[in-house]
């Protein structure tokens, strides 16, 4: 553990983090006091049953939502010192995202809204690299459609692309293959896959899909808001055993 | 399915209550107006019945020719009832008294030397009648005229500071007088009559100062106890020669009144037009607002219809939301024009109008009428929307909305191109076809032209806003998305964008049409006047000719020509009549023949602008049967043709002609020239000593002149752009509703927006570049059609004068740049909540 602590830098870290909604006898506690870290150039999947605080602490991690207790960590950045204008920055110009569906703004080509970031930025995208990405998710041809003219995989593609073509610390993504089938949830899988391997990302995905999971390096397993096991090199049917265990679907 | 729209409306009630908003201000005006038009008639049958309370039967001259319609005063008076004829009345059995009465100009000068005038009621002259019960005036102050000494009324005592016993000044159509004010009346119940100043002078006096020549311009009869109004007015009327008739009081007190009234109706018209125009803008919104809700609804009227609901009792829901609205808002309507009409009422007060005092007459007819239009717009204009929505099929429950491609349809562009063309069509019917309801069809066309513009505009949103939107391109993603968003629903900006289209539509007519009349009057000045100098009243009524009597005996001047105007028959309709001096005219106006001559002007003879002689087969020489109201039909031998209308209009006699056969002789233009070798310095004290006396002249030179009439079309320009303001305001509102409804629609895609890193900032300048887009869109619009109104506006008036089409350039595109900063107005709240989205609530799903 030490050896690889040093080797791995973390991209992202919870310590001691607790979300709790509402107040009094309503109160729920959403994270329980999660410590855990996302190493850099890693594929990490986080699964867990519904309600098991997964999808709050990827928006937590991500800057979309605020700890009621304990810290985030993106790089060297604690998320929790940083007011709403900064967390803007820090999204736009440190975090990626995939949504489950709903990813694209519909006036904009797939080209524009995978610049997105970058124009928001007021930046020029590195030509380059922005070649790579989108030969990568095999969307040259598509690029001057509206998202209304592709199909679903190829729009949560494009998502991914944007979310990595302004070379992000680490990219989110939230149960990015919910609303595809097995072919279009599988190119997409491979293309993060890739992204990871050939490219030096860093991407946490939140998915309920042990096929899913089984394409990462490694798995955390939550429920009721608490770190309950990991798995490295995961395998399909391992992640499915795990889930029963926990009681999950 | 009632429950489901109670429900609905109380779910989107801040948008229907800003959709609402336009309505409530067009049924105010509406309201409004018939409030204080019912008062105003209302306070003046009281105080006319009043007046003539004590008068049994009113004896006056049959006015021999008469016209219909605001001009009726300008045709003059009857010819008067001789001195004579009161013996004989007096001497009726059942007459208890009778006096003359007399009234003409006469316009008081205040102790500090400053005339003292009014809003455009007259300055009333009158004679004091020495019965009690026949005078309408009572004493409140002070007692009954007498030699050099006059009654003035309160209104005008209080406002201008007079009392018993002060020294002034009346200016009367013949030489003016000084007096001192030996009494303070009021007239009737009120403190004046509808904003006239009135002088009542001792029927001696009265004679001389009001030009009675020994003749009354009434009779008034007082009846002895027991003897009808009816009955006397029969006997009276046997004893009168031709061509004078016996009224009774009653009759007197219904035709002053409804004379008054008409007189007033200008305004109520003016009223209702702004009315129809913010109904009509109103419309374009709740038009605009319920499509998009139904549009909004979508899967929720998708989910009425599967769960077994007909297509009609969807479309009755939308139309159930709209009665509503459109209840509500009448009725909050009808309690704004209350306070409307008690506004205007003050507005008059302030004005010098001070009406009777009578309660605020609210008569069913306003009642009908507010809820017919307020509810009857609303139903109107949700037509379209409602028979969408009973269209959209159950399974649309269960479909995901997509965002649809627009592509203009050919209907569309069919049905507006009919409705563009046919609407231009009767705006220039209006213009230029003329007859009676010529200003009918011209607003009918207008109205028309704007609609059929809407239809087709959104088939023109996208290259336009692409264009207009290019700039945008440089000012990062906010700008581009924003421009994207303004063409990405086509049908929706246009709608949206159609309210402020015709607001500014209207204000850039206006516009032009007022910049063409001012350089109109300075080409006719330019080409037509040779006078120096030019003498105008500072009111509407004209002045004494003892103003020109007075020019004349400056030095600076060497010619004092004077122009009279009177109302008078011709070839069965009536016309304008100019009274010239011939020996003069020809050296102050610049009059090109055609054949005959001017200056061969003599008593009993006419000219005539060659329009009118070409029309009706007129050559010099010939004879025009004329009918006056004084003198009956009088034939005038043609001596001259001219070719330029645009000073003199179309018919021209000479003062001694005007003299025969008007009553009153007052001046309306005086123009002089300087004497040879008089220097501007000399000319200009001339004309100040010459105002000095008379201070409801001016005596300006040309330059002067231009820049009067300028300002004076400018005060008016101003007035009706502010009430159009009015229009635009609906309009930021529909622009404010459009956009709340939108970014609504639009929350997952603002959250993503967010998610990815967009600034509130950007968010907020995303909104607003949208929203100016819109607003731009619509102005370049109306602008357009301004134009187009304008320039068929003075093509149509080309015959009055109107002969050069001016467009304000810097106006319009200040009127443009306005349009701008509104977009950026309208989009300030919407703008905050977009940006104040919970970033993980828009993007969250179930």
């Amino acid at each position: 553990m030490m050896q690889e602590s040093v080797a791995v830098r973390a991209a992202a870290r919870a310590v001691d983090a607790v979300k709790i909604y509402g107040e009094g006898d309503a109160a729920v506690r959403a994270l329980d006091g999660i410590t855990v870290d996302f190493e850099a150039s890693r594929f990490t999947a986080i699964m867990g049953p519904s309600g098991s605080g997964k999808s709050t602490l990827l928006h937590c991690m991500a800057g979309l939502d605020r700890l009621t207790e304990g810290k985030v960590m993106i790089g060297d950045v604690d998320l929790s010192s940083l007011d709403e204008k900064k967390l803007t920055l820090l999204r736009r110009d440190k975090v990626g995202f995939v949504f489950q569906a709903y990813n694209l703004v519909p006036t904009l080509t797939a080209d524009e809204n995978i610049t997105l970031p970058l124009d928001i930025a007021g930046h020029d995208p590195d030509k380059e690299w922005y070649d790579t990405v989108v030969d990568t998710v095999g969307l040259r041809d598509r690029l001057k459609h509206l998202p209304s003219e592709l199909s679903g995989g190829q729009q949560q593609r494009v998502a991914a692309a944007r979310a990595l073509v302004s070379r992000p610390e680490i990219v989110f993504a939230d149960e990015p293959t919910g609303n595809l089938d097995s072919r279009a949830s599988s190119e997409l899988l491979e293309f993060l896959q890739r992204a990871v391997r050939e490219f030096d990302q860093t991407i946490v995905m939140v998915t309920h899909d042990p096929n899913a999971a089984s394409r990462s390096d490694r798995v955390v397993f939550l429920a009721d808001g608490k770190v309950v096991d990991e798995m490295e090199k995961p395998t399909a049917d391992g992640v499915l055993d795990r889930m029963k265990s926990l009681g999950g679907e | 399915m009632w429950r489901a729209t109670i429900k609905g409306l109380m779910a989107r009630k801040v948008r229907l209550a800003l959709t609402a908003v336009s309505i409530v201000v067009g049924v105010a005006f509406v309201a409004g107006t018939f409030i204080l038009t019912d008062t105003i008639g209302k306070a003046f049958d009281n105080l006319f019945s009043n007046i003539e309370k004590g008068v049994a039967v009113q004896v006056t001259g049959i006015p021999k020719f008469t016209s219909s319609g605001i001009n009726s005063q300008e045709a003059g008076s009857a010819q008067r009832v001789p001195a004579d004829l009161l013996p004989t009345i007096k001497q009726v059995p059942g007459v208890r008294n009778a006096i003359g009465t007399l009234s003409g100009y006469a316009q008081l000068i205040d102790t500090k030397g400053k005339a003292i005038s009014t809003g455009g009621a007259p300055t009333l002259g009158v004679s004091w009648g020495d019965d009690a019960q026949l005078n309408p005036l009572h004493l409140v102050q002070g007692t009954a005229p007498s030699p050099g000494a006059v009654v003035v009324d309160r209104h005008t005592a209080t406002s201008h500071d007079l009392h018993v016993g002060d020294h002034v000044t009346v200016l009367l159509q013949g030489p003016s007088m000084n007096v001192t004010i030996s009494g303070i009346a009021k007239f009737g119940t009120a403190d004046n009559l509808a904003g006239a100043t009135l002088v009542a002078f001792d029927p001696v006096t009265a004679q001389k100062a009001l030009n009675g020549h020994g003749k009354f311009d009434t009779v008034d009869v007082a009846a002895q106890a027991g003897v009808s109004p009816d009955e006397l007015k029969g006997r009276i009327q046997q004893v009168l020669p031709a061509g004078f008739q016996a009224k009774t009081g009653a009759e007197t007190a219904a035709k002053n009144s409804s004379d008054l009234k008409q007189a007033l109706s200008f305004f109520n018209i003016a009223l209702l037009v702004f009315a129809v125009i913010a109904l009509f803008v109103g419309a374009f919104i709740i038009f605009n607002t319920f499509q998009i809700l139904v549009s909004q609804r979508t899967r929720e009227l998708g989910l009425l219809r599967a769960l077994g609901a007909s297509g009609a009792q969807v479309r009755v829901s939308v139309f159930a939301e709209a009665v509503i609205v459109g209840l509500i808002a009448s009725v909050v309507g009808l309690g704004a024009g209350f306070g409307l009409a008690l506004g205007l009422r003050a507005l008059l007060g302030a004005f010098g109008v001070d009406l009777p005092n009578t309660t605020l007459q609210l008569l069913p007819r306003t009642i009908i009428a507010a809820f017919l239009v307020g509810v009857g717009a609303t139903i109107l204009s949700t037509i379209v929307p409602a028979l969408r929505a009973s269209r959209i099929p159950p399974v649309a429950a269960m479909r995901e909305a997509q965002p649809t491609t627009y592509a203009g349809s050919t209907r569309r562009r069919i049905a507006g191109l009919v409705i563009t063309v046919a609407g231009i069509g009767i705006l220039l019917t209006g213009l230029f076809g003329g007859g009676s309801n010529a200003a009918a069809f011209a607003g009918l066309g207008a109205a028309t032209v704007f609609f059929g513009v809407a239809v087709l505009s959104p088939l023109i949103v996208r290259p336009v806003t692409r264009v207009l939107g290019a700039p945008l391109r440089r000012r990062g993603v906010a700008g581009k998305l924003g421009r994207e968003n303004a063409m990405r629903n086509p049908k929706r900006t246009a709608s949206t964008a159609a309210a402020l289209m015709i607001g500014l539509g209207l204000v850039a007519f206006v516009g032009i049409f007022a910049q063409s009349i001012k350089a109109s009057s300075n080409q006719i000045l330019e080409q037509t006047m040779k006078a120096d100098y030019i003498v105008t009243s500072t009111q509407f009524t004209g002045f004494s000719q003892d103003v020109a009597d007075r020019l004349r005996k400056e030095p600076a001047f060497s010619v004092v020509s004077e122009f009279r105007q009177g109302l008078f028959g011709v070839k069965g309709g009536s016309a304008q009549l100019q009274a010239v001096d011939p020996a003069t005219v020809g050296q102050v106006v610049h009059v090109p023949l055609a054949s005959g001559s001017l200056t061969a002007l003599g008593t009993g003879d006419i000219a005539v602008y060659k329009d009118a002689a070409t029309a009706n087969g007129w050559h010099v020489g010939d004879t025009v049967q004329a009918r006056f109201a004084k003198t009956g039909t009088v034939p005038l031998r043609i001596v001259g043709i001219y070719t330029d209308k645009r000073i003199l209009g179309s018919y021209v006699v000479s003062l001694s002609t005007f003299e025969q056969n008007f009553v009153q002789q007052l001046d309306i233009m005086v123009l002089a020239n300087t004497a040879p070798g008089t220097s501007s310095t000399d000319a200009k004290a001339a004309a100040k000593s010459v105002t000095k006396q008379f201070p409801n002249v001016k005596v300006e030179d040309q330059a002067q002149f231009r820049k009067s009439q300028a300002n004076q079309i400018n005060q008016l320009l101003g007035l009706i752009t502010a009430l159009l303001g009015l229009a635009i305001l609906i309009a930021v509102i529909g622009i404010v509703n459009t956009l709340a409804l939108s970014i609504y629609e639009r929350t997952r895609e603002i959250g993503l927006l967010r998610a990815v890193g967009m600034g509130r900032r950007q968010v907020r300048a995303m909104i607003r570049w949208e929203s100016v887009i819109i607003a731009l869109f619509g102005a370049l619009l109306g602008t357009a059609i301004g134009v187009f109104f304008g320039w068929a506006m003075v093509h149509a008036l080309k015959s009055q004068g109107i002969t050069v089409l001016s467009i304000p350039g810097g106006q319009l595109v200040i009127y443009i740049v306005v349009a701008a900063l509104i977009g950026v107005i309208a989009a300030l709240r919407p703008a905050r909540r977009a940006a104040k989205l919970d970033v993980l609530q828009a993007i969250s799903y179930e």
